[in-house]
């Protein structure tokens, strides 16, 4: 088609481009548990991680067959709990990973993943919903979800209370939508209210976020979100002060990647069972999606098409 | 060329509804609060165009559905996917919210996990072959329950839409919503373009529309130019319909300005076809010109609401003329 002689950018969509690695490896999660049990606990983390690590990138250049661009991060919680400050945590953090040979490139906040900039990234996340239809839907409106909870199949039905003369209806079983033979029915909280009617994201929820930011699939009216922000100087004496995302390493990879890989110890298994539930019934933004599907095909570089199954995991034993 | 670039990807059947009626809101709304009562999202813009007419558009939003289609020889085929449904606001008086999606000639006999639907917005895919002649008739005459039924989409997002605290509920006028259903195949090869089959006005402001359009046709495109058409017939029928309750000619003069003075009011300047359409499907409007030529009635109803007005402007003369021997 010819170019148009009048355009008006208001009517045009539009969408933000961003770098892409081929890889997003995460190196953990801290939460303040973490952080009370001392130094060695992170020790013993980053001792585990770094044989997971080498066999993660080992992997990818396998897979692309050249040096992939690979970039590390790793998450701490400052959104369910306070704790300590950047000045005082992160430089034992990067401590610990040093000497376990590790190099973290990116270090995002977790409250971020609710709030980035002013950009309500959570709300927005949970606005592109889309619940994955029982066998049956035809377009009626659904039936009324549970505010605030998303499942993976049908839940059963509510008990009631057998009025007299009335046969008590037996209990039915919830059924996976996707499920083989057998269900594995998962109901997961997305969120809770506090006091005074703002939402609590659950952290389920927000790691759902995190991947798809990790993924370069995150967008704000077309703007790039949680874009990071290089680190200058002395690290703040407080978490607000502290950019959501911060690039520790000037000549590290880009952030965000085609795929990605979290290793992390076994006790994260519900929470991102409950993550590849949600992004399954994420619809994001299509010109992110889009340019994501230019760039690799550009490159040759093999990703899948369905958002869940760009997310991989090393799950270890241990706490 | 449209955000959804992907949605109706292999599509061999696009269909869609649309439903068309007056915004209930005492004035009509600017930009800013069209905008506002589109913003179906909080991370996506509504788009707004300015010319040649003010013109706000929400971002699409989807509804998962997995049922038997529709089809004129009865056949069962489920399909699943998400349709993707939209709302419009054309300056600030006509609101229209339209369902779309586009069928592939095939698929798997099983359903996948719901994320491959999801990366593919408004497409859904049949289990095995898809009867494309028989489902596009059969979505035509309509859904029997339990059939995937595009117009409750359509119907939905409206409902939402209407019950917006910045609609006060008075419109300045009475009308009738309308529905425009509408299904498009494949044009033939070697055909010259798109092409429209057959334009029906059914009863219960129901009118069905089936369209050729070339392969690969962009389906949020298609829809488009179903809007445009769907509103310019709610116009017509507006239109009709109230200089049809104005009894010209035996009411008084007052009474036949108060008929026709919300046409003038809000209507008249909405008369604005192929405003934002893909050239190629732009071009189908001439065949309507031919027949039922939209344009000439429109014409002619306007001729005649400035007739009437004109007339009623004048009443001493009137009066005059009507004493004098």
């Amino acid at each position: 088609m010819t170019e148009a002689v009048f355009r008006e950018t208001t009517a045009e969509p539009r969408t933000q481009a961003v770098p892409l690695s081929h890889l997003s490896l995460e190196l953990g999660h801290l939460y303040m548990e973490d952080f009370e049990a001392g130094p060695e606990r992170l020790r013993r983390h980053f001792a585990q991680v770094v044989h997971w690590a080498e066999a993660v990138r080992e992997t990818a250049r396998a897979e692309t067959g050249k040096r992939p661009r690979i970039s590390t991060c790793f998450l701490i919680d400052d959104y369910f709990t306070r704790f300590s400050t950047p000045r005082e945590l992160v430089p034992i953090l990067l401590a610990e990973a040093e000497r376990a040979g590790l190099d973290i490139d990116y270090l995002a906040r977790e409250s971020g993943c609710a709030e980035a900039e002013g950009a309500p990234v959570a709300e927005a996340v949970a606005g592109r919903l889309v619940e994955a239809p029982p066998p049956g839907a035809y377009g009626a409106r659904p039936p009324a979800g549970q505010t605030g909870w998303l499942a993976n199949g049908e839940r059963s039905p509510v008990a009631r209370t057998p009025q007299a003369m009335k046969k008590a209806i037996p209990w039915q079983a919830p059924r996976e939508t996707a499920a083989r033979q057998h269900s594995v029915f998962l109901d997961v909280e997305l969120w809770s209210e506090r006091p005074g009617g703002r939402k609590l994201w659950s952290c389920p929820f927000l790691a759902a976020v995190w991947q798809l930011a990790r993924l370069g699939l995150l967008r704000n009216e077309g703007e790039a979100v949680l874009t990071p922000r290089p680190h200058e100087g002395p690290f703040p004496d407080d978490w607000d002060e502290m950019p959501p995302l911060l690039q520790l390493r000037s000549r590290a990879a880009p952030f965000a990647a085609y795929r990605t890989c979290s290793v992390l110890p076994n006790r994260f298994l519900p929470v991102e069972h409950a993550v590849r539930v949600i992004l399954d019934q994420t619809e994001v933004d299509p010109g992110a999606l889009q340019q994501v599907a230019a760039r690799s095909a550009g490159e040759g570089v093999a990703v899948p098409a369905s958002v869940a199954d760009r997310i991989s995991y090393v799950f270890y034993a241990g706490q | 060329m449209n955000a959804g670039e992907n949605d109706g990807e292999g599509a061999v059947l696009l269909c869609g509804e649309v439903r068309t009626c007056l915004l209930p809101a005492h004035q009509a709304l600017d930009i800013r609060a069209a905008a506002q009562l589109l913003r179906l999202r909080a991370d996506e813009r509504v788009l707004v165009s300015e010319r040649p007419n003010l013109y706000a558009r929400s971002p699409d939003t989807l509804t998962g559905v997995d049922c038997p289609l529709p089809s004129a020889t009865g056949a069962k085929v489920r399909a699943v996917g998400a349709v993707a449904v939209r709302g419009t606001l054309t300056e600030g008086r006509v609101l229209q919210t339209s369902a779309r999606l586009g069928l592939t000639a095939r698929g798997p006999d099983h359903r996948r996990p719901w994320g491959h639907y999801l990366v593919r917005p408004g497409t859904l895919e049949p289990f095995g072959r898809l009867p494309r002649e028989a489902v596009a008739e059969g979505v035509l005459a309509g859904a029997r329950r339990g059939e995937l039924d595009v117009g409750l989409i359509a119907d939905g997002l409206l409902t939402v839409l209407l019950r917006h605290p910045l609609l006060d509920q008075h419109p300045p006028f009475k009308s009738r919503p309308t529905r425009l259903r509408w299904t498009a195949l494949p044009a033939a090869p070697g055909a010259p373009g798109p092409s429209i089959e057959r334009l029906t006005l059914a009863e219960d402001e129901l009118r069905t529309l089936r369209l050729r359009v070339p392969p690969g046709a962009d389906p949020a495109e298609v829809a488009g130019l179903c809007e445009d058409l769907a509103l310019h017939d709610w116009l017509l029928t507006t239109v009709v319909r109230l200089l049809d309750g104005s009894r010209l000619g035996s009411a008084d003069g007052t009474a036949v300005v108060r008929a026709l003075r919300p046409a003038v009011d809000h209507l008249l300047h909405l008369w604005m076809p192929r405003a934002r359409l893909e050239p190629s499907l732009a071009a189908l409007w001439d065949a309507l010109e031919e027949r039922p030529g939209f344009n000439r009635q429109w014409q002619v109803l306007v001729r005649r609401i400035r007739d009437q007005l004109a007339l009623h402007a004048v009443p001493a003369l009137h009066q005059e003329a009507v004493m004098a021997p």
